[in-house]
């Protein structure tokens, strides 16, 4: 392997804003029992316009092909599993949540080719693109600002790999990366032939076992508080001309799965995910598979209804069931209380275990993790300037001004604010304490734009 | 705990939707939300919030308001006695101001409440706390001989055209309570400026002891022709330290200066108040009246020559450095507007205060006339800090 020697540039982002929230999950890694059936949740992947290639009672191996895009069908997303489809799930206006395979005692594997690390250096960037794609593991790869699925006849201005996710309750990359460093730099060899060796490798923070395994890989160390490690955030700080926005980027966990499938000639299907919150009774990282089944790696009082188990993270995740399946994205389940209890005289208490960004409860008189709920805590107020979107706002978007640009129907000023810098972290809706939804806002706005220019 | 809840619940029912008092929605989730607060998970994400909300940010600033009350309360009742003749007696003080202010502040709280409610039945949103805050801070700008009908004029006018007009709170550009405070001073000068007006006699007018003068500090400051205005005050019994502790007659909460300072603190540690206005404020006073000093001539009025800090506790000042210069709505947005609109209105109030003889109070117009350039400051900022952004569309 050509060892890679760069200098690693320090990127300090001073906003962002860190939640002290309790329940995190201890370095400890699980591997959860086989599951006996997993699914594929279309509905989950944003933008994408299912077309089921299966139906249900089909047979399918571990890479076979459930459903393409139908905006383009090159793009294919497999099977997570082999065995017989049980049931196709079918929600409102026949939006197709859940592909359903009950697992064979023994799987069957789809054959793909494999690369040797020779070989890679000399593999041609249309055939490499192709495996990735007919491989299932090109979705992986997305596109900023929107951050939909690459284009596969795009060449990127880069690609970062973004190593360590600072939400709460994401898996750590010494996890992750535990004993695959060499994949992983394989998988970069194969994302370098993508963007013409232009790749940015970013870890978040100090973190000496990666530095020392990944010696001279990392490219980029952000330092700051949450989301500073986000690749829009990275780009953000380090752009310096417009034909950098349509960077792309993926995360240091799904690289290796592009480095599995290469190498291996398997669609690969290990997640390590974490389960955590203050309402999980394990907190905790587990080794287990694309699409398995929830209930079997959260443990807690899921079912009882005062708690909330959310995917992929509590302040960008979405609020599932039990019953339902891990996503093709998501590695973080929490599981948090609901909170929709009326708290008596709630404005006046001096709250010393209510957590706030502000400065306005006792508790900001310590950084010490503190329980959150999923309650609004106030009603809907109009904005009164506070200013504390723009505080945290990593990207430097002044939220509440383009927020009214986006309600005023000035959609060229709300661009000209940064609407596309958007990173999506939530952080602004967090902390606004007129409760306005900002993060949706915004986030609609944006994708409601890449339709109408796509 | 739990009756509270069950007249809640049991009340319910008629304001919901399709009940009977449908419309007054607004009416009952302000008193519901008094004692508990609202049920209401995320939709989405991020599906944990901070647990800061505008009702405690407004209940902080009342709070702060609180101790100024009392000391104006305190105040009227003693110069009202002081110039009646009577003893300085606490308890006696203290009810007579108690019978001076209270109606006002009444009065100021229930008309402010009906235009809230009106406009919030009318515009089917909730009621914002941010008149709980404008209805306290407007009496406290009132002289203490305020009749009540000028009271509820002022307060109406503040709230209606200073705020709903504009589309109520948060998008008003002016600061409510000033402009009411600001209607009645034009419309009635008579019983807002002058020597009569901040002190309450009551009972017969020969009563008054003769040592009595009702003249304010700034109108003396104003009045002043020979010698030194420390001097000219100092001799009229307003020494800097009476001004700073603020036992001299002036606006019911505006006179002491250390219990605004208190208020500024609190606020700003809080993060309620942003340091940088008040800081430009101060800045603004004390820069323009150093240069001030600087520029004075022998033929100048000797107003020029006063130390700076003189304008900090004389007056509303320090009332509005700290309230309502604060006020975040009517304030720039951008942190960089905010240490240039804190520092011309400090500047303002002092240039009216020397130069302008029919204004001896300058910081209400000087607010005022900010509040207004505040959205052009914002631009301002706004458009450089966008120029800086590379553009992605």
């Amino acid at each position: 392997m050509t060892k890679q020697r760069s200098r690693m540039i320090s990127v300090r982002i001073k906003k962002g804003y860190d939640l002290n929230i309790a329940g995190r999950p201890s370095m400890e890694t699980e591997t959860a029992a086989p599951p006996a059936r997993v699914a594929a949740l279309p509905e989950r992947i944003p933008f994408v316009r299912p077309k089921l290639r299966v139906k249900a009672g089909d047979r399918v191996k571990v890479g076979s092909v459930l459903f393409v895009d139908k905006r383009n069908p090159e793009i294919k997303f497999l099977s997570p599993g082999g065995g017989r489809i049980e049931k196709i799930d079918l929600g409102p206006r026949r939006v197709i949540r859940e592909i359903v395979v009950v697992l064979d005692a023994d799987e069957t594997h789809e054959g793909f080719d494999t690369v040797s690390e020779a070989a890679l250096d000399g593999i041609d960037r249309d055939e490499l693109v192709r495996r990735l794609v007919d491989g299932g593991l090109w979705p992986l790869i997305r596109a900023l600002p929107f951050r939909d699925i690459a284009g596969p006849k795009d060449v990127p201005p880069a690609v970062i790999v973004s190593i360590g996710n600072s939400q709460p309750f994401h898996p750590q990359p010494e996890i992750y990366l535990k004993d695959k460093a060499d994949l992983f730099k394989f998988g970069l060899k194969a994302i370098r032939r993508l963007a013409d060796g232009n790749v940015q490798v970013s870890i978040s923070g100090s973190r000496p076992q990666l530095q020392t395994d990944l010696d001279g890989f990392i490219t980029h160390r952000t330092i700051g508080r949450h989301p500073a490690n986000d690749p829009g955030v990275l780009l953000y700080h380090t752009k310096k001309s417009a034909v950098e926005n349509r960077t792309w980027f993926i995360d240091g966990q799904d690289l290796l799965l592009i480095a599995a499938l290469l190498k291996t000639g398997r669609y690969p299907t290990e997640r390590t995910v974490v389960v955590a919150g203050s309402r999980a009774l394990e907190k905790k990282h587990l080794r287990t598979r694309l699409g398995a089944p929830l209930a079997d790696l959260v443990k807690g009082d899921i079912r009882k209804g005062d708690s909330r188990l959310i995917a992929g993270g509590v302040l960008t995740g979405y609020s599932t069931e039990p019953e339902t399946y891990l996503g093709f994205y998501e590695t973080a389940l929490a599981l948090v209380p609901l909170g929709d209890a009326r708290e008596f005289l709630a404005f006046v208490r001096p709250g010393i275990n209510k957590p706030t960004y502000s400065r306005t409860f006792l508790s900001a008189l310590s950084r010490a993790d503190l329980e959150m709920n999923c309650n609004l805590h106030g009603g809907l107020r109009a904005c009164i300037a506070c200013g504390h979107c723009m505080d945290v706002c990593p990207v430097e978007i002044l939220p509440q001004l383009t927020y009214k640009c986006i309600l005023a129907g000035e959609v060229e000023e709300s661009l000209e604010h940064g609407l596309l810098d958007c990173v999506e972290c939530g952080l602004c809706s967090y902390v606004c304490p007129s409760k306005i939804e900002l993060f949706d806002t915004l986030k609609t706005a944006k994708a409601a734009y890449y339709k109408e220019i796509s | 705990m739990q009756v509270i809840k069950n007249i809640f619940n049991s009340q319910r029912a008629h304001f919901s939707a399709g009940g009977r008092f449908e419309k007054y929605y607004p009416f009952f989730e302000a008193m519901e939300t008094i004692f508990f607060a609202p049920a209401d998970t995320t939709a989405g994400g991020p599906h944990v919030r901070d647990s800061l909300d505008v009702k405690r940010y407004m209940t902080i600033v009342i709070a702060v308001l609180i101790p100024p009350l009392l000391f104006g309360i305190y105040n009227a009742g003693y110069q009202s006695r002081l110039a009646a003749g009577l003893s300085p007696d606490f308890t006696a003080v203290f009810s007579r101001g108690l019978w001076i202010v209270l109606p006002l502040v009444l009065v100021s709280y229930a008309v402010g409440f009906f235009w809230e409610i009106l406009f919030a039945v009318k515009r089917k949103h909730a009621i914002s706390e941010g008149l709980f805050v404008t209805a306290m801070l407007f009496p406290l700008t009132l002289p203490p001989t305020t009749p009540l009908w000028q009271a509820a004029l002022g307060i109406s006018f503040g709230i209606v055209i200073g705020k709903e007009l504009f589309g109520g709170t948060g998008r008003n550009f002016l600061n409510p309570a000033l402009t009411g405070r600001a209607f009645l001073f034009f419309a009635y000068p008579g019983n807002m400026s002058g020597d009569a007006v901040w002190t309450v006699i009551s009972g017969a007018k020969d009563a008054v002891v003769d040592t009595f003068s009702g003249a304010t500090p700034l109108a003396l400051a104003a009045l002043t022709e020979n010698g030194s205005v420390a001097a000219a005050l100092s001799k009229a019994g307003y020494s800097f330290a009476r001004l700073f502790w603020g036992l001299y007659p002036d606006s019911i909460g505006a006179s002491s200066a250390l219990l605004c300072l208190v208020g500024a603190v609190i606020l700003m540690v809080m993060g309620i108040a942003n340091y940088r206005i008040i800081a430009g404020d101060v800045l603004g006073v004390l820069c323009t009246g150093f240069l001030l000093n600087l520029a004075a001539s022998e033929c100048s009025s000797p107003y020029l020559l006063l130390n700076p800090f003189y304008h900090l506790v004389m007056g509303g000042a320090a009332f509005g450095i700290a309230f309502m210069t604060t006020d975040p709505v009517s304030a720039p947005d951008m942190n960089s507007a905010k240490w240039i609109y804190g520092f011309m209105i400090g500047a303002l109030t002092v240039l009216i205060r020397v130069f302008n003889p029919a204004f001896p109070e300058g910081i209400m117009l000087a607010i005022l006339f900010m509040n207004l350039f505040a959205p052009l400051l914002d631009s301002i900022v706004v458009r450089l800090k966008l120029k800086k952004r590379v553009p992605n569309v």
